[in-house]
């Protein structure tokens, strides 16, 4: 049977890529390449997505507008407070949070709903590995230098939150709420596989999240005092 | 060597120092906001994921050991968000992967004059833009930033073979889109 020679334009879009590819075998390319000499419309084809493809993978970087590097850097310091390395500082004095004004606890409480949302994702789809294996070790310390802070964190927390209004209570309280059950879910998730990536990488984000909560709740209550200072053990 | 940089880099950053964490951003943010730009098909878009991954990357260099370069973890970061953000606005990638089989069912060769040898990127940038949300990722993940069809389907979620259909779908339709619009037209839309 010799049908290849007959090649029709139908087919030859269905080859295309393969084609462009050099991924066909040896007799349908020759069907290919005879279609090509003969039609008049499929050589435009072939050259309009060569060209394409060849632009788009010649298409590089695009730089950012000014204006993202200066948004980032004013999201920044509300977040290099919550990274373990940065905790163990958090518990030598918190006089860096006496220059957090509210504005800037209200969006850390944005961050923090923004990022429960982006938790809840992760833990729904299945993403591209960040962490490989063998990271148990670290992600270990870094769960014990979060849930160290919570804890030194919590009772001033606690203490500030009836110097709160009612509304603003409410919501830290419904956020904290929302923070633990997001870590409730990374644990669980960590139980059934204790070394798997996303769900290390979920529980550290919900654990720094209310981290961020908690200093925030103290931050509004204008209870940062020399008094409050959190030492280290 | 790259890989000690690079850990140099992430362990100054984690310690605070904000002079290294503006050397990572300009290093990789141009990369990252094309990729964002593209894979979103809005700038805006692009510029919150942008400060997002950024803001995660902070977040997360404890995690950072250099198995990988820290351009490739920044990458994984922002395609991880970036779908994240499209599955959010299209509900599922698949949902708009089958909207985009019904509308673009067959692309025959038409005999009509063939694009420019070379095509503007600015055009195709354009073009890029218009895609649907499914095969857009799907182009941008193979023909821009070079991924194969496996890798492609295992970032979307979908079959080797859907990444291979939709790219072809992309194709096609970045082929429509070029030619039907005078050349530098597009600049203006």
């Amino acid at each position: 049977m010799n049908d290849d020679r007959l090649l029709t334009c139908e087919r030859l879009v269905e080859s295309l890529d393969d084609y462009l590819d050099d991924q066909l075998d040896a007799r349908t390319r020759d069907a290919v390449d005879a279609h090509l000499a003969g039609c008049p419309a499929c050589p435009g084809l072939v050259a309009d997505v060569r060209a394409i493809r060849r632009t788009a993978h010649a298409l590089g970087p695009v730089e950012p507008p000014a204006h993202v590097w200066t948004e980032l850097q004013s999201r920044l310091p509300l977040v290099a407070d919550v990274t373990p390395s940065l905790l163990g500082r958090l518990g030598l004095s918190f006089s860096g949070w006496r220059m957090l004004q509210p504005l800037g606890a209200v969006a850390s409480l944005v961050l923090v709903v923004s990022s429960l949302a982006w938790v809840g994702t992760r833990l729904a789809v299945a993403p591209i590995p960040v962490a490989g294996s063998g990271a148990l070790a670290e992600f270990q310390v870094a769960e014990a230098e979060y849930t160290d802070a919570i804890a030194r964190l919590q009772e001033a927390a606690d203490a500030a939150g009836p110097r709160l209004d009612a509304l603003t209570n409410a919501t830290l309280r419904s956020s904290i709420d929302d923070i633990d059950s997001a870590i409730g879910d990374a644990r669980e998730a960590l139980m059934r596989e204790p070394g798997d990536a996303l769900s290390q990488e979920s529980l550290l984000d919900a654990l720094g999240s209310k981290v961020a909560l908690l200093q925030d709740t103290v931050t509004l209550a204008g209870d940062i005092g020399p008094g409050t200072e959190v030492q280290n053990p | 060597m790259r890989a000690d940089e690079d850990l140099e880099l992430a362990r100054r950053c984690r310690e605070g120092d904000a002079a290294a964490f503006e050397t990572v951003y300009r290093a990789h943010a141009g990369r990252l906001f094309g990729l964002l730009t593209r894979m979103t098909g809005s700038a805006h878009d692009a510029e919150d994921l942008l400060q997002d991954v950024f803001v995660q990357a902070h977040r997360k260099l404890a995690l950072f050991r250099g198995d990988s370069s820290l351009g490739t973890w920044l990458y994984r970061l922002a395609v991880n968000l970036c779908l994240d953000h499209l599955r959010g606005k299209h509900s599922r990638m698949a949902r708009s992967t089958d909207s985009l089989d019904a509308e673009d069912a067959a692309e025959p060769a038409a005999a009509a004059p063939a694009l420019p040898e070379a095509i503007s990127r600015i055009d195709l940038e354009r073009a890029i833009a218009q895609l649907p949300a499914g095969c857009r990722a799907a182009f941008v993940l193979h023909d821009v930033e070079g991924l194969d069809h496996r890798e492609v389907g295992e970032a979307l979620g979908i079959s080797e073979g859907t990444s291979k259909s939709q790219v072809h779908k992309a194709r096609m339709k970045l082929r429509a889109l070029l030619r039907g619009v005078p050349r530098g037209a597009l600049e203006a839309v």
